[in-house]
């Protein structure tokens, strides 16, 4: 390889490798997770892609910025923050996810749509174009010294709380009731109709499990992009949606993968690209999505065509 | 002798009847021409802050006026963009001209603006930007037809330049350069800036891009890592709260324990972004008008007092400033040909336009520069959260970029 060339790669592939990078790119990813997880379930049990999950976030965030706004304390803030989205996920649930259940799959992403401009269009009468400001968590943005190397105490904090989360999930799904019944439902959800699941129940479940890592990819996200907007983490939710397909989308496990994956690449990439080309990181993360997709279209991380719990 | 009697007594009858007529023409009250403003505005998106208050300012502005003067009445019609959608505020261009208006006004990025602008240049129209603040708002951008196109705003070679001499002033003798690359106006800015900071001889530490709109957020934390990363005098930018990178960056920075001086554009005014914690500190940036009743202009505090809460709800802009401005320049113009509203006309006058006064300052261009230059800024620094007036500050030199 010739000069010019393999300079550049050494830098990038130091750059990469810098401990302060991979652990910025683990807590991305580790935010990105918990927003697959949240799409996942939903897919799993319902087979909807909930695209209007970005704006559950954006509520939370509305909600912490509200409190913030009010001197209300962080603890109030994030009570507040969980109440908005759980509410908003099951009057979400029932107005029309359930009703739609039985149309096609067409229909109930294109009512997603609908609701997610909706809840963009109420913010924008509600809170204006400017948004708000939250900044209840902002100390979390303080560095810790690790090994020499100042780490930011939210890639810290997002990463045991993905881990806590997807912890509880995992219990929530084995050692539940619902859980069993949500497992049922996601591998066929006409056949554990008939043996008594009631579907009402798990759907509800499915989307408060899913409101509950919303409320919590809030409080994280608002640490580091403290402006709320009505776009609030659409963008996030767009590159999520790439990620859990790319992760392969007939298995949780896989579209958490693979909303880590999209998470800690962009995380390196953005840090080791050299600074006047970090403009085109949405071009070379969607170019490695087309890639990857075109090698492996049934996703990086799902299992052969045999039979598979999707939760 | 009868038809001698009869000759005069015609002629007397005619010339007392043309002296009535010549009477009552002159007793009568001229009627004021009403012009007719077509306002496409952004009313929801990135440009909003600044769109914002200038239209909220001008409708109040041009209520005063149009009460005092005889001569020209202006009548204000408005379309919102919806975000600066392309197509909306093509059909918003359509509309207001359907809605017969003479002249054109549209909003302060010239990226943005394009298919409104296209629309009415095309249409004969005049028109104007309150405060787009690039070289590209006429011919440059929009060819010939583009002689019919102006802004009120700062050139953005003069406004980057400005800030350099700032910095110097400030005894600042090494600079850290953050440049958003979403918009011309961003990107012209710190080029100027750099270009200004060299030819005085300050240094440059070091040269990051970032992306606001529409960019990946993950990348914002990156610059600020590296920012944080060399040690410089002062941190500059050209960027705005509501395009979502400018808050990021400022409390990422802050939050590390870097409290670097951050100097800032027009386009980082405004105090709807600043944040309970941590309070913003340490923050300058030049701008048309305080917004906040200090400025050193007597009319724009009463200007500022008048239109209290509607610039309080745009953001607290120094753009609020930027509408009068413009309709004081559109005014002068009218005035010159004499009520033609023609666009041709109306533009020809405007490049004639030296040290016209506004309520923003002094006003030139010139055949090739459709954006002012040569503007008095407002210095503002923000200190915990409370933005005050520093100085006023003109470029010495306008650099090339």
């Amino acid at each position: 390889m010739s000069g010019p060339l393999a300079s550049g790669l050494t830098e990038f592939v130091e750059r990469a490798t810098e401990l302060q990078v991979q652990v910025d790119a683990i807590s991305l990813g580790a935010i990105f997770a918990l927003m697959a997880v949240g799409i996942g379930l939903v897919f799993g049990v319902l087979r909807l892609i909930n695209f209007a999950y970005g704006q559950l976030i954006m509520a939370g965030g509305f909600a912490l910025a509200f409190a913030s706004e009010q001197g209300w304390s962080v603890w109030v803030g994030i009570a507040l923050c969980g109440v908005v989205v759980l509410a908003l996920s099951l009057v979400m649930e029932r107005a029309v996810f359930r009703p739609l259940r039985g149309q096609s799959p067409a229909v109930m992403l294109i009512a997603t749509f609908a609701v997610a401009f909706l809840l963009q269009s109420i913010a924008l009468l509600w809170f204006g174009p400017l948004g708000k400001t939250a900044a209840s968590l902002a100390t979390l943005n303080q560095t810790v010294s690790v090994g020499g190397v100042e780490i930011r105490k939210i890639a810290i904090v997002a990463i045991v709380a993905a881990a806590v989360c997807l912890g509880l999930l995992l219990l929530l799904l084995e050692r539940t009731a619902v859980g069993l019944h949500m497992r049922a439902a996601a591998m066929d959800f006409h056949t554990a109709r008939l043996v008594g699941v009631r579907a009402n129940r798990v759907s509800g479940a499915a989307v408060l499990a899913s409101g509950v890592l919303a409320a919590v990819v809030a409080v994280l996200l608002t640490v580091q992009f403290p402006t709320v907007t009505p776009t609030f983490a659409l963008r996030e939710t767009i590159i999520v949606l790439a990620g859990v397909v790319v992760g392969g989308m007939t298995r949780l496990v896989s579209a958490t993968l693979g909303g880590f994956a999209i998470g800690y690449v962009s995380g390196v990439l953005g840090a080791a690209l050299p600074t006047e080309q970090s403009q085109y990181l949405p071009s070379f993360v969607f170019g490695l999505v087309i890639l990857v997709l075109l090698l492996r279209p049934e996703g990086l991380f799902a299992r052969g065509p045999r039979t598979v719990e999707r939760v | 002798m009868i038809g001698v009697r009869k000759t005069v007594l015609i002629a007397v009858a005619a010339v007392v009847a043309a002296g009535a007529a010549v009477a009552v023409s002159a007793a009568a009250p001229k009627q004021a021409q009403t012009v007719t403003i077509g306002w496409a505005y952004d009313g929801s998106g990135a440009m909003a802050p600044f769109d914002g208050p200038a239209l909220a300012t001008a409708k109040s502005y041009v209520a005063t006026l149009n009460k005092r003067s005889k001569r020209f009445k202006l009548r204000i019609v408005t379309c919102d963009t919806q975000g600066n959608k392309p197509a909306v505020a093509k059909a918003c261009a359509a509309r207001l001209l359907g809605q017969g208006a003479q002249v054109i006004f549209t909003t302060c990025d010239v990226d943005f603006a394009a298919p409104v602008v296209q629309e009415s240049i095309n249409a004969g129209r005049l028109t104007i930007a309150p405060c787009i603040g690039t070289d590209q708002m006429g011919p440059k951008r929009f060819g010939p037809k583009g002689r019919l196109a102006f802004s009120f705003g700062n050139v953005a070679q003069d406004e980057g330049s400005a800030m350099a001499e700032y910095a110097w002033s400030r005894g600042w003798r090494s600079a850290s350069l953050a440049t958003d690359t979403v918009i011309v106006y961003f990107r012209n800015v710190v080029q100027a800036f750099e270009a200004r900071w060299r030819q005085l001889g300050g240094t440059i530490v070091t040269k990051e891009t970032y992306q606001s709109l529409g960019g990946n957020q993950a990348s914002w934390q990156n610059v600020v890592t590296r920012l944080n990363a060399r040690k410089a005098d002062v941190i500059v930018t050209s960027t705005a709260a509501a395009f979502g990178a400018q808050v990021p960056i400022i409390n990422g920075l802050r939050t590390l324990g870097n409290n670097t001086p951050i100097l800032n554009s027009w386009a980082g005014d405004g105090n709807y972004w600043y944040p309970a914690n941590p309070k913003v500190t340490n923050y300058y940036y030049v701008t048309y008008a305080s917004a906040f009743g200090d400025d050193p202009n007597r009319l724009v505090n009463q200007m500022v007092q008048r239109n209290k809460d509607a610039i309080a709800k745009a953001g607290s802009t120094g753009g609020f400033i930027t509408g009068p401005a413009a309709i004081d320049g559109l005014l002068v113009a009218l005035r010159r040909t004499n009520g033609n509203t023609s666009g041709a006309a109306l533009a020809a006058q405007m490049e004639r336009f030296r040290n016209v006064p506004t309520l923003s300052g002094k006003v030139s261009f010139s055949r090739a520069l459709h954006t002012v230059f040569g503007r008095q800024y407002r210095v503002m620094q923000v200190q915990q959260n409370q933005p005050k007036f520093l100085r006023l500050i003109k470029a010495k030199v306008v650099p090339k970029i």
